[in-house]
């Protein structure tokens, strides 16, 4: 408690600027000198609390083995060392915690290497943190960005290249003859930019523009050094160039830096990086202006919470891309009761945030007569409803596929098409295509959308999973064993390729075997020529509408009759509904179902006269009497009070959930 | 000195592995990989290392030859250029393996590598990914054959944007000789890059009378003419195959470019005709093609239709008489009626010597590569008489192969490895039209074929390396527009 007191006392006279004494000050001193060290623990809390999946999700894009020609490639650029050095980190996120700490440690060392290297007054110290705050931002911003990366090192390597990048500074201050200082950065600039890159420029540019405030150097040698340093800035990367064959020549002076494979992303994505490059110098060029003053605290208190806003504020928060990479590494488990769990947990996460945003859009609409303006306001608070993602329901839906539940439950659950809050639609095709192919049996579109990953955004572990699950699948057993030596070159996937051997080797064990089992039963249709055109559900609603295998079996069967009742198609769903009863032997039907056949015989009176149960009558008639007291008018209005009372019939899935834009 | 000279000899002779002197034997070969036992090399490639996969603890490899001895320790046998060179001047070198397990050696029995012909001393080819529709990655590299060295020729990379990416493709050279060569370059800053007497020229052979620029080119052996097929291809992926793709053109013809007029003229623009991989014959004076009939149905994209009826797709061997000095064309000739065995013939290679034909066969379709089970089927030019070259064949995809300058060798692309990533192969052909038993590009890491995740692709011999270096096509590609080929439907069919 007395802690606390003289920690509220502490910031009190921080913030108030008072100084009433020598010791007051000591203490409001130590407090800024420990509060970067608060600040990151905090930031390890956020990042395996809030941050854990995202960190999992950019690990298992990335790839790091112990292989030489893995380090050869990709080297082959300037800047491709600290990508190798990156992605080492990198792998360490498998383990959240240990990463993130991994992660906040370097960091720390950019904070404090800045200080030193700066020589930032004791009383401005909080200045030095402002590098390490837009490395944090440069992560944790990018959001669904993650699926375009070309390299999955953007975690560690711009943090171990500002660190680098730091050397030349630390090293110029030492030499006391020109040509010293001059050879220094020649050397430096000539073999450190193929290892890092724009970082060792900006250790160069950093390193000269210190000489120019040095207040020991004379005129001559500042101007000698600035104008040698700008040559080798311009010049190195020119003559380099002649010595890779793996980049354009404009690009030159912008590698080592992040890339996205859409161009749109690069901006965002770099622009803190820039920033942080961009302080090197410039704190070279200002730091011995820094002296302590009067107003020093307020300047600290100032930049540590302006970090703390923007740190937060640009980090990418929304729910439904958490929750997607959540499900997606559940998925990656076969473990499907958590996926569920997981959507689950989101969808009752927002019951009473959907009860409020109702509320207050009621309140909005009484008395509002014109359509076009309730369909304004009703536009204006659909963000305010939880809707998922449709990776999220087809992630959903698959593990209640592989659970057998999904014509029992999947109709009960929140259904819909919220974009992705993204800068650019990321095609499910990339995002999950390889996931939920392989699972639907569909392993030669899924190897198909890892090659196009690896081309377009390199190779990373999961690519190499799936692409040598697929081969085990088909028993190419060669195919399977040249990944499976890849994976056995890593450190956290090692134990999985182990134990993938055998069953690359045993097409019976491999039968028996999790993920396997579950995924033949979905490959009993033929051979055809397909093309997904990019638009992963699309295709699998095409897949299970045009094939009819001869020899399906009841996985496949329930698979086909669930996709059927999605399409909301009624011939197509009698046809797959007879299919299903003949190959599953249903004696009931599950409740989706049956609603369904209800709903489909009386809308056209087509299909099975089926003996329907009381339960599916009486609901049946509630939904038609409350159509009758609460016409429809706007889909989109009406959606939210009629999913309270019919959420989880057939009935609302069919007249609600339609136009669902799907990618 | 001599106390330096002595314990440096001293010490070499401690790391020279000694031949077991007592060893049991076994009545097998070992297995090794790459397989080079009992292959025909050429006098000049680079030393064929391998891997012994014996599961024994440790390994001495003898290899000797009339000229030379060399003594090899360890499960990766890496033989020295050197040593290689004085092996490889005798015609035969035999080598055997002794392996060791719980200290006793047992002995394989020996094989040998017999010495032939050489062979020209670069080969050329892409290296892609085993990808479908995205082309970014994607180089042509020169390797010399007398060594491991392999240089970029050009990179996709070097030109590429995001979205204006670049796809690189059919690089070809006449005669090996790579003071006149090309390669296409799709999409941004498209055309093909002719090299002509070393100078760099860029065109576009697309006009509004062909169907595509040209693709799969084929050089005038004596005159300035390129033979094109102009076709538009599709691709589509195999839903359930350990055939992945299949590549199918929905139009094709054939065209002839003009070199030094920069004109284009159709050879064969039959509509109801396929028309592809034109290859002259070796003299010039003709040309030999494939051909396939097809009618499109109405009512559904062509696109569509012929990956329906891709089944349907028999392309027929033809050849078709010219005369490159008054550039007149005779009448065509079918050489081979696919369509009869209900089989598909395609990419015809003739021998330089003229005496040989080799084609890919499968049972349907125009893109052996992506077939499982494409084979390579060879034809006597003197009777027209064939057979399946069985000594080359394996059950996976054989492909895309090229003759030597000297006739006397055959590099062919060949998945027999893993069954997916396409790999080169050379064999040597004696006077009989036999060939002896493949063996792979040599690698200075033996495990490379099994490391290198990515393929190689339409391997092409060359005489010399090629002298442009990478950032002057690069910069070339980048700053020229394509010029405009001319249309001239009037030239002599």
């Amino acid at each position: 408690m007395g802690k606390i007191r003289t920690c509220a006392h502490a910031l009190t006279v921080i913030f108030m600027n008072v100084s009433t004494n020598n010791k007051k000050d000591k203490l409001a001193g130590q407090l800024f000198r420990a509060l970067p060290y608060i600040l990151a623990a905090v930031l390890w809390i956020l990042l395996i609390t809030c941050g854990q999946y995202y960190l999992r999700k950019v690990e298992d894009l990335s790839v790091f083995m112990f292989d030489w020609m893995y380090f050869r490639e990709a080297i082959a650029i300037p800047g491709g060392f600290l990508g190798v050095a990156g992605s080492f980190f990198t792998q360490f996120l498998h383990l959240p915690w240990l990463g993130s700490l991994m992660w906040i440690f370097i960091l720390l060392c950019v904070y404090q290497l800045t200080v030193r290297a700066f020589c930032i007054p004791r009383s401005l110290m909080s200045l030095a943190i402002i590098p390490a705050v837009l490395l944090i931002i440069g992560n944790m911003s990018l959001g669904y960005g993650v699926f375009i990366m070309r390299e999955q090192d953007h975690f560690f390597a711009p943090a171990l290249g500002y660190l680098a990048s730091l050397v030349p500074l630390f090293s110029i201050r030492r030499i006391k003859t020109v040509w010293g200082k001059l050879l220094l950065l020649l050397a430096w600039t000539a073999a450190g930019y193929p290892l890092l890159g724009v970082f060792a420029l900006t250790g160069t540019l950093t390193a000269a523009c210190s000489v120019l405030t040095d207040s020991d150097s004379l005129r001559n040698e500042k101007i000698t050094t600035v104008a040698v340093a700008v040559t080798l800035i311009l010049l190195i990367p020119l003559v380099e160039y002649n010595f890779f064959t793996s980049y354009r020549l404009a690009d030159s002076w912008r590698l080592g830096l992040p890339t996205a494979s859409e161009e749109v992303w690069n901006r965002s994505i770099r622009t803190p990086l820039q920033l942080a490059l961009l302080f090197m110098p410039v704190m070279a060029l200002l730091s011995h202006r820094l002296k302590e003053g009067r107003r020093d605290r307020l300047i600290q208190a100032t930049v540590f919470a302006l970090s703390a806003i923007s740190v937060w504020g640009f980090w990418f928060k929304d729910s439904n891309f958490r929750t997607e990479l959540a499900m997606s590494l559940a998925v990656d488990r076969s473990d499907w009761q958590e996926v569920v769990d997981i959507f689950r947990k989101e969808s009752d996460s927002h019951v009473k945030s959907d009860e409020k945003a109702y509320k207050a859009r009621s309140a909005k609409l009484e008395g509002v007569k014109d359509r076009n303006e309730r369909r304004i306001i009703t536009d204006r608070f659909s963000n305010r409803f939880f809707e998922p993602t449709r990776t999220m329901v087809l992630y959903r839906d698959l593990a209640l596929l592989k659970m057998n539940r999904a014509l029992d439950e999947a109709f009960t659950m929140k259904d819909g098409g919220r974009p992705q809050k993204s800068r650019t639609q990321i095609p499910m095709a990339l995002q999950s295509g390889k996931q939920l192919y392989t699972q639907y049996g569909l392993v030669n579109m899924s190897y198909r959308w890892c090659m196009e990953d690896i081309i377009e955004h390199n190779w990373s572990y999961s690519t190499l999973k799936y692409m040598a699950m697929h081969s085990v699948i088909m028993h190419e057993t060669s195919f399977a064993q040249r990944y499976l030596n890849k994976l056995k070159k890593t450190i956290f996937y090692r134990r999985w390729a182990i134990e993938q051997e055998p069953l690359a080797h045993d097409s019976l064990k491999m039968s028996s075997a999790e993920p396997y089992r579950n995924i033949l039963p979905y490959m009993c249709f033929d051979d055809r020529m397909t093309n997904d055109m990019v638009k992963s559900e699309t295709f699998l609603m095409r897949h299970y509408n045009e094939e009819e295998p001869p020899h399906a079996t009841p996985e496949y069967d329930r698979a086909a009759l669930f996709w059927a009742m999605r399409i909301q198609n009624i011939p197509l769903f009698w046809n797959r509904l007879y299919l299903y009863v003949r190959s599953n032997q249903v004696e009931k039907l599950p409740r989706s179902v049956e609603e369904a056949a209800f709903l489909y015989h009386n809308l056209d009176k087509s299909g099975f006269d089926l003996p329907y149960t009381k339960e599916v009558q009486d609901s049946y008639d509630a939904f038609n009497r409350f159509v009758k007291t609460n016409p429809v008018v706007e889909l989109k209005e009406s959606a939210y009070p009629y999913s309270r009372k019919f959420g989880k019939s057939f009935y609302y899935f069919y007249y609600f959930i339609r136009n669902i834009q799907t990618y | 000195m001599r106390k330096i000279t002595i314990p440096i000899l001293l010490m070499l002779v401690a790391c020279t592995p000694r031949i077991p002197a007592t060893f049991d034997s076994v009545d097998s070969v070992p297995v090794i990989f790459p397989d080079y036992t009992d292959v025909t090399i050429p006098g000049n490639i680079a030393p064929t290392n391998f891997l012994i996969e014996e599961g024994a603890d440790s390994y001495i490899t003898v290899l000797e030859s009339k000229s030379a001895q060399a003594v090899i320790k360890g499960d990766k046998v890496k033989i020295p250029t050197r040593k290689w060179r004085k092996l490889t001047a005798a015609p035969e070198i035999s080598i055997r393996v002794y392996g060791r397990n719980n200290k006793v050696w047992t002995a394989y029995q020996p094989f040998k590598l017999t010495v032939s012909d050489e062979i020209d001393p670069y080969v050329s080819y892409r290296i892609i990914p085993v990808a479908v529709e995205s082309y970014e990655k994607l180089s042509i590299r020169q390797r010399n054959l007398t060594n491991y060295d392999e240089k970029v020729i050009f990179a996709n990379t070097m030109v590429e944007t995001n979205e204006e990416g670049t796809c690189i493709n059919c690089h070809h050279y006449r005669n090996g000789e790579t003071d006149n060569m090309m390669f296409h370059v799709r999409h941004f800053k498209g055309g093909t890059v002719l090299v002509l007497d070393g100078k760099l020229n860029k065109v576009n052979t697309k006009t509004d009378s062909t169907i595509s620029a040209g693709s799969y080119p084929s050089w005038h052996p004596t005159h300035d003419y390129i033979a094109f097929a102009s076709d538009r291809i599709h691709q589509s992926v195999h839903a359930l195959s350990h055939d992945k793709l299949e590549v199918l053109d929905d139009n094709s013809d054939i065209i002839l470019y003009d070199i030094r007029n920069n004109i284009v003229s159709p050879i064969e623009n039959d509509t109801s005709q396929f028309e592809c991989f034109p290859d002259w014959a070796s003299d010039g004076k003709s040309l030999f093609y494939v051909s396939a009939t097809y009618q499109a149905p109405s009512g559904i994209p062509r696109r569509d239709a012929v990956f329906l009826d891709r089944f349907k797709f028999h392309y027929n061997l033809y050849s078709k008489p010219f005369d490159p000095d008054t550039h007149t064309w005779g009448a065509s000739r079918l050489l081979y009626d696919a369509v009869a065995s209900d089989s598909s013939v395609t990419w015809p290679k003739a021998s330089p010597d003229g005496r040989w034909l080799l084609c890919c066969i499968s049972s349907h379709g125009v893109f052996p590569l992506d077939q499982i089970e494409s084979e390579l089927i060879i034809f006597d030019l003197k009777d027209f008489s064939y057979r399946y070259a069985d000594e080359l064949n394996s059950p996976f995809a054989e492909s895309f192969h090229c003759w030597s300058s000297n006739g006397k060798w055959l590099m062919f692309s060949t998945r027999r490895e893993d069954g997916v990533h396409t790999r080169l192969y050379f064999s040597h052909i004696d006077e009989n039209g036999h060939f002896s038993k493949p063996f792979a590009l040599p690698q200075r890491d033996p495990e490379f074929n099994r490391e290198f995740l990515n393929a190689f692709n339409i391997g092409e011999f060359m005489k010399e390396p090629v002298k442009i270096t990478p950032w002057q096509f690069a910069s070339f590609i980048s700053s020229t527009e394509a010029t405009p080929s001319r249309y001239d439907s009037k030239r002599e069919k």
